[in-house]
């Protein structure tokens, strides 16, 4: 029945079905747009299960990237959420990084050793991460209600102890995010995010996106939009070095960016009506799920693995949606009421 | 003083990359010509090029992609407003 949707792809000189392909970028572009990643960690399994060939998946899934990241990129920009000092600094700061994580699995592979250490450092990451996001969320309310605490205390005249800080000049101060910080500091991040990237061989906005928000201090919104500000800049690298090696099926990532584009729109609309600490959670569970399935790798369970993945990001982009759709209602209601 | 322990520092860490700063290896390239024979139409364009000039493809497929996200941002928006979804500067509430 699906058969009539096979597309002819010149350049892997293979039948594949276009649905699946718009079905694939359309939920990675749902969770790009709400979370601020490229989502190469869901596109190249989802790929992988329905048989395209591996050769092209990542080169095509970074030519969607570029794609889809612009239009998301857009639209956090009109909201007001992309931090433009602050994304130059990161792709400054990432591109180093990354050559130098580049390097030691480099070194690593010499010695044999890279293989464990960069699946056991990517399942630490993603499962220590999402259990600090999970918690960073259950004690919101707790650390809210001592701040309250210390402001009252503050303001009957009882001392406050001084608040440690890193401040190296220098000093740099980021308008549209809210915040003054050493040079130092948001150089070290990145560095450090980008390293990460280059040594786990993933694009990074998964490190970025919470790095920005719990290492520089960002909003949740803005980090999600100045993130996706740096993806677009290593999409269309990606996209580029890719095409000259002929890994990129352009008829694929066209397709792609179809349902990735139309996805995108929705994921950063639906920022719009989700509190920063809801898009914490949600991204936290995701990427525990994102661990789950790196540790089924690590048993050979490649396939259940690939379907957790896929399966999660599904489950996720219906989420986002719904939340979409009753923030679209609420406020519609609440513009009925004042007319 | 302090200023100068300043510029040391700060010179110390801008030079601390390079020093473990190498070249990372690349992903290599696919050796293989497409068969046109019998392709048609954009299948034809693309294959011509991926066989021709490996760089003008890249390029290609580059503009393309930056071309498309933006004109489907365009039609998407128009539609999200025809529906009552545009969306303006947002507070940024935690």
């Amino acid at each position: 029945m699906f058969d009539m949707f096979n597309v002819y792809m010149p350049i892997a000189e293979m039948q594949f079905n276009a649905l699946i392909l718009v079905a694939i970028g359309f939920s990675v572009g749902v969770l790009g747009g709400f979370f601020g990643v490229g989502g190469a960690w869901v596109v190249t399994p989802a790929l992988n299960i329905f048989g395209f060939p591996m050769a092209y998946a990542i080169g095509t899934d970074l030519a969607h990237i570029f794609g889809k990241s612009i239009v998301a990129t857009a639209k956090h920009r009109k909201m007001g959420n992309v931090d433009m000092k602050l994304g130059l600094l990161s792709i400054v700061g990432s591109v180093i990084g990354v050559e130098i994580g580049a390097q030691n699995v480099m070194w690593l592979t010499r010695i044999g050793l890279a293989g464990p250490i960069v699946r056991y450092t990517y399942m630490f990451l993603l499962f220590g991460l999402g259990i600090y996001m999970m918690y960073d969320y259950l004690t919101k309310d707790k650390r809210a209600a001592a701040q309250a605490a210390k402001q009252a205390a503050a303001r009957t005249g009882a001392p406050t102890p001084p608040r440690k800080a890193w401040n190296l000049p220098p000093m740099i101060h980021f308008p549209a995010s809210g915040i003054t910080i050493s040079f130092w500091t948001v150089t070290g991040v990145f560095l450090f995010t980008g390293w990460l990237s280059g040594f786990l061989g993933v694009g990074g906005g998964f490190i970025r996106m919470p790095a920005l928000i719990y290492l520089i201090g960002c909003p949740t919104a803005i980090a999600v939009g100045t993130d996706l500000f740096s993806v677009l800049f290593s999409g269309a690298y990606g996209c580029f070095t890719y095409g000259i090696k002929g890994r990129v099926e352009i008829i694929a990532a066209i397709l792609m960016l179809i349902g990735a584009a139309i996805g995108a729109q929705i994921g950063v609309t639906a920022v719009k009506y989700v509190r920063g600490y809801g898009i914490r959670l949600l991204f936290a569970i995701m990427i525990l799920l994102a661990g789950l399935s790196v540790a089924l790798k690590q048993f050979n369970l490649t396939t259940t693995a690939a379907w957790v993945v896929m399966c999660a990001a599904l489950g996720m982009c219906a989420v986002i949606m719904v939340k979409l759709w009753r923030g679209f209602v609420k406020e519609k209601a609440e513009k009925a009421g004042h007319l | 003083m302090k200023r100068l322990v300043v510029i040391i520092f700060n010179f110390c860490l801008l030079t601390m990359p390079a020093l473990v700063w190498a070249a990372a290896e690349k992903a290599e390239a696919l050796e293989k010509k497409l068969n046109l024979a019998n392709l048609t139409g954009v299948n034809y364009f693309f294959a011509k090029w991926y066989n021709e000039n490996m760089w003008l493809y890249a390029i290609i497929v580059t503009v393309l992609m930056g071309v498309m996200g933006m004109l489907i941002a365009l039609v998407t928006d128009i539609f999200l407003k025809m529906i009552g979804m545009e969306v303006s500067k947002i507070e940024h509430h935690e």
